[in-house]
């Protein structure tokens, strides 16, 4: 059963078409991957999905509802998390503070309840700390919980921001190339990362990257964007010998 | 009808005061992207340069007019240079509040060297015509062609001219501009030279067509001219003109119809009007942030 | 982190201390000037904190407080001059206060829910047009004395009012921040779109720290009224939200400790310097200058003076000295 679904989206800017016919799905507890050359409109279409941008024409149907026209916040609210190519955190924020913020569409009492510390804003505010935690520890940050966010080298922003976006407790969740300026060792954790959360919290993945060898190695099934339409999918043997897509990265870096 | 024409008259002679002062506002922002608080001081400021020359000075008009914009050219210089640059890459929120800070130190630095009386402006021998049953003055004719000249010399300054090109380039991007050779802390001077320049100008007609000036005359015109700014499209140079002589008639209009004591909020109106429904000004296009 | 025993008790020795400053001041040892002082302080601990909440924690860049001491002032003082219904005192002052305070708060809810989709120096602008508009209207209206203004206020302020309100305004404040709502505020300012990723429906926040904001502006207001007897729309321009603003850039955006010890600061600091009237306004500007240039983040920054920060300084101190 398919957990998301995309209906020929169109995104125009002015007379740029972006991204165009851009159709794919992915069932529940797939790990995907979305790959295609620079400005082939891979973030445009992950800010479709997530609401910062309205399509043109088409559709989207997440768990069997069309999500077109919501707001950013009401489709993290369905259950879409993402993290961004350029790691979006509160970097004057402890690492902590923000995982707790992720958590906050989850809080139960009301603004009352926080100004008057009444007792379930006592005992809510404990949970979130302890969940927040646990969270930290699978990513190996739960000894950094109170330093600024911005302090962090970027490998561990990079996680952070995972962790952030899991925090929302998603069912689908897009990572905006998350292995982006990691070296080959942190690369691969994080790919083992990617794979055990998705095991654990039963996630659907989809990832946008620019390593090949990375997405090869993880992904179940790729789809391969370039000038803003779909040109290949198929899983990663398929993508390899396809000859539309050695031919849209020619010129490019193809470390296959 | 006349009574129409009035209206249009008149606010068309206060218009292009707005004009000239939106003039700064919206070339410094569209430079740097700063609101310059402090610009409807230098205006104020240029009315007072204005009335020490033609009183004390004994200098004839145009000359007054033209000291009064070398005077505040070199003020927008160091203005920039002391307080803005330093800020150029921190928060917009900090150069906005140094903005605010430094318009009230113009305001009650004046106050405190000159005191804060009204000071009469020496007008000159008014001159009426008939024109279609409504009256225009000879001051009103001055505003509006010194307006307009001023208005042609500056798209001719950003049009032709080597520093206009590098205006121009350094609005669109700085750093490709400083690539290119264009020496962007210059330009950034000669664009507040400029502004403030048409500023101060702005601020010798009005002297000279109400004969008063006085150090808190320079905040709601200020603020009004930025409206005028936003509603044009902010950066944009014609989007000021255009916006300075609707805010003008509008004005005029309100107070011909009998809610002169309103006349204040109308700008502000306009401005919540024109900020809800199309924020980027009747001739600007919406950008909105890359994500 | 809301209630517990070390807040309780500091909340109860600042009462504590708010009442022997008060009976100084009815025993006659402060006289009436200091009296004076002292509740302006308070009055403006409780304008800085209100509007740190809306330019600090969630990073919306208000310049309209005035108006809406403004509005507050104005109803509460409509309570209790043109209606004043036959009560105790202090009941028809504080009703007043809280009339004042909701009229405000409406007001603050309908100016920010079309204004706050805007961003940065475009909202500053649109808040300041709006205080102006506010001001326009008292001018025009002559229930309220027009232009005149409002005269024959009764003088229900003295120093203890001002002060609990003030205690109580940065108990609200505080205990907020460190709930999840106020951290959905503080996201807004830090990443307003990595907020609404994480859920949280920035508009709404926006709003209601706006409307808070407003709220106490406007008790604030009716204060002031009842403590000068007299309501001008003069009294509420531009240059009282920048008097506010200094407060809270001073402290540090988003440190409510801060904004505290900036309105104590400011107030004495404007009172020492009455005498160079005009050279006063002159200082006050060079140092917002000042601060913007040489330390933008204010005193405190974003952080929070507390008895376990004195203390920890104190043993860094001691360590240094071994």
């Amino acid at each position: 059963m398919a957990i998301i679904e995309t209906k020929q989206l169109v995104k125009t800017f002015g007379g740029l078409t972006a991204v165009s016919g851009f159709e794919i799905y992915l069932d529940q507890g797939e790990l995907i991957g979305l790959i295609g050359p620079n400005g082939a409109g891979k973030t445009t279409a992950f800010n479709m999905l997530t609401g910062v941008y309205q399509p043109c024409s088409g559709d989207i149907i997440f768990l069997n509802e069309s999500v077109v026209g919501k707001k950013p916040y009401e489709i993290t609210q369905k259950g879409i998390a993402r993290t961004f190519q350029n790691i979006r955190l509160f970097k004057d924020l402890s690492v902590i503070d923000n995982v707790k913020i992720a958590y906050h569409q989850n809080v139960k009492y009301g603004v009352a309840a926080g100004i008057f510390g009444t007792k379930k804003f006592k005992q809510e505010e404990q949970e979130i700390t302890n969940k927040a935690m646990e969270l930290l520890k699978i990513f190996k940050l739960n000894h950094k919980a109170d330093e600024y966010a911005k302090n962090m080298p970027y490998g561990e922003q990079r996680r952070l921001e995972i962790a952030r976006a899991l925090a929302t407790q998603p069912k689908l969740i897009l990572l905006d190339e998350p292995a982006a300026g990691m070296n080959p060792q942190e690369t691969q954790a994080l790919m083992e990362l990617i794979r055990f959360i998705r095991d654990t919290f039963g996630l659907t993945v989809l990832l946008i990257e620019h390593d090949m060898s990375l997405v090869m190695n993880v992904c179940e099934r790729i789809y391969v964007l370039d000038y803003g339409k779909i040109i290949a999918h198929g899983t990663p043997q398929e993508i390899k010998s396809n000859p539309k897509v050695i031919e849209a990265y020619l010129g490019e870096e193809v470390a296959i | 009808m006349a009574e129409f024409l009035q209206q249009l008259i008149n606010g068309i002679s206060l218009g292009s005061v707005y004009a000239l002062i939106a003039l700064g506002y919206t070339m410094v922002y569209g430079i740097i992207r700063l609101i310059n608080f402090a610009h409807g001081e230098v205006y104020m400021l240029g009315a007072i340069f204005g009335y020490y020359a033609i009183t004390t000075l004994k200098l004839p008009f145009f000359a007054a007019l033209a000291l009064a914009m070398v005077l505040c050219a070199g003020l927008g210089v160091i203005m920039e240079r002391i307080a803005y640059k330093p800020l150029r890459n921190a928060p917009r929120v900090a150069a906005l509040m140094t903005a605010v800070g430094l318009s009230l130190f113009f305001q009650n630095f004046t106050i405190y060297s000159i005191g804060a009386s009204p000071k009469a402006f020496p007008k000159m021998q008014q001159i009426n015509w008939s024109f279609m049953g409504a009256t225009v003055s000879n001051g009103q004719v001055l505003i509006l062609f010194t307006a307009i000249a001023l208005m042609i010399i500056l798209h001719f300054i950003v049009q032709k001219t080597k520093m206009g090109k590098a205006m121009r380039a350094v609005s669109f991007d700085q750093d490709a501009a400083k690539l290119m050779g264009i020496n962007v802390d210059n330009t950034i001077s000669f664009t507040f030279a400029i502004g403030s320049a048409l500023a101060a100008a702005g601020g010798v007609l009005v002297g000279q067509y109400y004969g008063v000036v006085q150090p808190l005359m320079g905040t709601l015109p200020g603020l009004k001219a930025f409206v005028a700014a936003v509603l044009g499209g902010i950066g944009i140079i014609p989007g000021a003109m255009i916006g300075g002589l609707i805010l003008g008639v509008a004005e005029s209009t309100i107070s011909a119809i009998g809610y002169s004591t309103f006349r204040d909020a109308v700008a502000f109106a306009i401005l919540i009007g024109i900020l809800i429904l199309k924020p980027a000004g009747i001739l600007g296009k919406n950008v909105r942030e890359k994500v | 982190m809301a209630m517990n025993k070390k807040k309780l008790l500091t909340v109860a020795a600042a009462m504590a201390f708010g009442v022997a400053i008060q009976s100084l001041i009815w025993l006659g040892v402060l006289n009436a000037y200091y009296a004076q002082v002292l509740t302006t302080m308070s009055m403006f601990i409780i304008l800085a904190t209100s509007l740190n909440l809306i330019n600090g924690i969630t990073g919306q860049f208000s310049l309209g407080h005035a108006g809406f001491a403004a509005v507050g002032g104005y109803f509460s003082a409509i309570i209790t001059t043109r209606i004043a219904p036959p009560l105790p005192g202090p009941i028809v002052f504080l009703v007043s206060l809280l009339v004042g305070g909701l009229v405000a708060a409406l007001a603050g809810f309908l100016i920010g829910l079309p204004t706050l989709r805007l961003r940065g120096d475009y909202l500053a602008i649109a808040t300041l047009g709006f205080g102006e508009i506010i001001r326009v209207l008292f001018v025009n209206w002559k229930f309220v004395g027009a232009a005149a203004g409002m005269w024959g206020i009764p003088g229900y302020t003295n120093f203890l009012w001002a002060y609990a309100i003030a205690v109580l305004t940065v108990l609200f404040i505080v205990n907020f921040m460190n709930s999840s709502h106020g951290r959905a505020c503080v996201s807004i300012r830090e990443d307003e779109i990595a907020a609404e990723t994480m859920g949280i429906n920035t508009t709404r926040y926006k709003v209601m720290a706006f409307t808070f904001g407003a709220f106490f502006a406007g008790v604030a207001g009716g204060i002031f009224a009842h403590l000068i007897r007299l309501l001008h729309p003069q009294s509420f321009t531009f240059m009282f939200s920048v008097e506010i603003l200094l407060m809270v850039v001073l402290g540090g955006l988003g440190s409510i400790t801060g904004s505290v010890a900036a309105a104590v600061l400011l107030t004495f600091l404007s009172e020492a310097l009455r005498q160079f009237a005009e050279l006063r306004m002159v200082i006050y500007s060079l140092m917002l200058i000042g601060i913007m240039l040489f330390r933008p983040q204010g005193l405190f920054g974003t952080k929070e003076l507390s008895v376990d920060m004195l203390a920890g300084m104190k043993s860094k101190f001691k360590f240094s000295k071994n």
